[in-house]
């Protein structure tokens, strides 16, 4: 009986995956280039949300600060293309660099921090950075930005409209966040959950909690450099407005609504943030206090989030009854 | 720096200081009776300002009952806030974490309805005394500065006498510190929560109104005044108002006088890293030696 429960399983997922497929490739084609263009945004906030909801729901560290990292990536793309001339992948490379290295530099004192002073930091952090961002306007534009990036044209195929970018945003997004299941099972993702939940345990057990919780606040640095650049790519202007503490709030948001600690979930999570906004504009600038009420409703009803909801649905469908009518226990999560 | 130039900047950080005291008053006030950082002290504050313009200006209400009007919002805002966020997060055994997330919704939540009914203009409170000033030998100090500064110590003090001499003062810090043992001899923990929250949202109201006429009602004020006033209360001890209140004029002085030598766009830069910097080097404060859990 189980191994025929379990080939049950395996071809639920496959149609499953096939239907997802299918659904991926053909949106486009039948969809908008507006609601493209929204598919778009999300797949660049689920990239950075995806390194908020990794440090928050792996390691615990509530994070406000994407927007920094976010902002470094966009502005060295920008600088690097506009007054360098430089080729997008080495200004990609220069804001991973900058951004590992501040998130480094940073994350060594603040991340021995933790509960509210550690979110607090965070957020003067964000701070920091969008001040920053406003005042080195030889850096940055300012309020007036730097426009006329040019378009990303890997092998001289220029990615410059919005289903173009969606073909070339979303296999990224999907092997960014393979890698990271991959990183859960690995021994730095059990040393991880070791220290989010029991950290003296771990500590005690060898693992070296200050560098575990440095590296991953720089690896979530970097995917929200890499982010940064390719949204500055995608828009071709930048300003210090996209870069705000709103901005990290949003990406906290992804995290806690997609459920940090399912990873797909941040997809979720992303989608709705970048969708709402889109059908509540005819009503006005309802959406930041929509956003506000949702954070806090999730926050206290929804601790798991979507993902933590739809992994849920899916072991009730999962559980079956026995021949006695008792009901066997889905797998554990 | 010129003589004057200095002690126009002393002044400044004096006023500016005693206005993260009356923040960092308040998030000491609710640290001390439900060990929870309100992470939304400022958003009391916007909306006791708010409250107060509307009230003044729209209404022609006069300025004494319109400012008490702006107070009294930021205490029934923190009714609203204990009730509607913080007692579901308790019932569902929330982290510092929640709290501190739930808190910030909050304030984005009041920030944004501020955004929704007044656009990202920003628009100036009256002060007492209009825009009259003191001459303090070659510099200027507003008339409205120094009711700041009197009204702000009055404050503290009465709360000091509140705390220690009152029964409902002593039976909120109880609660705070001991729920089973404040339960046992008959002490209405969930009450004394609920007041610890009031009191909290009138000090962010009072601070509201007092700050208002100094600098523009503005949709994002909030945030940078829930993160100065935390710094001020984090040197204070983050459980004593008397040393919020110390903590802010502290901030505010390094402030001014850091604003004086560099460059007023960096004012906020220096403030933020000196918050980061207090949390890491002396997170039990100047004055505080015990008493304060996590962080």
């Amino acid at each position: 009986m189980a191994s025929l429960t379990g080939m049950r399983n395996r071809l639920v997922v496959a149609v499953f995956v096939a239907l997802l497929a299918t659904v991926w490739s053909v949106v486009p084609l039948l969809a908008g280039r507006s609601t493209v263009d929204m598919l778009v945004f999300a797949a660049l906030y689920a990239i950075a949300g995806l390194g908020v909801a990794f440090l928050l729901g792996q390691c615990g560290i509530v994070s406000l600060a994407q927007n920094v990292f976010f902002g470094i990536g966009a502005y060295s793309t920008a600088y690097g293309a506009t007054v360098l001339g430089w080729p997008a992948p080495a200004s990609m490379i220069m804001g991973i660099v900058i951004s590992g290295a501040i998130a480094a530099a940073v994350g060594v004192p603040v991340l021995r921090l933790s509960g509210y002073f550690l979110a607090l930091a965070t957020l003067a952090l964000a701070v920091i950075g969008h001040v920053l961002f406003l005042e080195w306007d030889w850096l940055t534009g300012g309020t007036l930005g730097i426009g006329g990036i040019p378009p990303l044209s890997p092998l001289g195929y220029r990615i410059n409209t919005p289903v173009r970018f969606y073909y070339f945003v979303s296999p990224i997004l999907l092997v960014l966040i393979l890698i990271h299941y991959n990183l859960l099972r690995s021994r730095t993702g059990i040393a991880m959950r070791a220290m989010r939940d029991a950290p003296s345990a771990a500590a005690v057990l060898g693992v070296n909690i200050a560098r575990l919780k440095v590296k991953v606040f720089v690896s979530s640095a970097i995917l929200g450099s890499f982010a940064g650049s390719l949204f500055a790519h995608y828009v071709s202007f930048v300003s210090v407005d996209s870069f705000g503490v709103d901005r990290a709030i949003n990406f906290l948001l992804i995290a806690v609504l997609g459920g940090a600690r399912t990873i797909a979930g941040t997809v979720l999570g992303a989608l709705f943030v970048t969708a709402l906004p889109n059908f509540l504009s005819r009503i006005g600038d309802v959406h930041a206090l929509l956003f506000a009420v949702l954070l806090i409703v999730a926050v206290i009803f929804l601790p798991q989030g979507f993902g933590g909801a739809v992994a849920q649905v899916w072991r009730h469908f999962g559980r079956r009854p026995d021949h006695a009518g008792r009901v066997t226990k889905g797998s554990p999560p | 720096m010129t003589m004057t130039l200095f002690l126009q900047s002393i002044l400044a950080g004096l006023t500016n200081g005693f206005v993260y005291g009356l923040i960092g008053l308040g998030i000491a006030v609710v640290f001390r009776g439900a060990r929870i950082i309100n992470a939304m002290q400022g958003d009391f504050a916007l909306l006791g300002s708010v409250v107060a313009y509307v009230v003044s200006t729209r209404l022609g209400v006069p300025m004494l009952p319109a400012f008490l009007t702006g107070v009294l919002a930021g205490g029934v805002l923190g009714l609203l806030v204990e009730r509607l966020l913080i007692r579901p997060t308790e019932k569902r055994a929330g982290t510092e974490d929640s709290y501190l997330l739930v808190t910030l919704g909050g304030a984005f939540a009041v920030s944004a309805a501020v955004l929704l009914y007044f656009g990202r203009d920003s628009y100036v409170l009256n002060g007492i005394g209009g825009d009259a000033s003191v001459d303090v030998l070659d510099a200027a100090i507003r008339v409205h500065a120094v009711w700041l500064i009197v009204i702000s110590s009055v404050v503290v003090l009465a709360l000091k006498l509140f705390y220690g001499h009152t029964r409902v003062g002593q039976a909120m810090l109880a609660a705070s510190i001991d729920v089973d043992g404040s339960l046992t001899i008959g002490i209405n923990v969930p009450l004394m929560r609920t007041l610890t929250f009031v009191t909290g949202g009138l000090m962010g109201g009072l601070a509201g109104v007092l700050v208002a006429p100094l600098i523009n009602i503005h949709y994002e004020m909030g945030l940078l005044l829930t993160l100065k006033g935390f710094a001020a209360a984090i040197l204070g001890g983050l459980i004593s108002p008397v040393g919020a209140m110390f903590g802010g004029v502290l901030l505010g002085l390094v402030e001014s006088l850091a604003v004086a030598s560099v460059s007023s766009g960096y004012k906020d830069v220096i403030t933020m890293v000196i918050l980061i910097l207090i949390m890491i080097l002396m997170p039990q404060g100047l004055l505080g030696r015990r008493g304060r859990q996590g962080g």
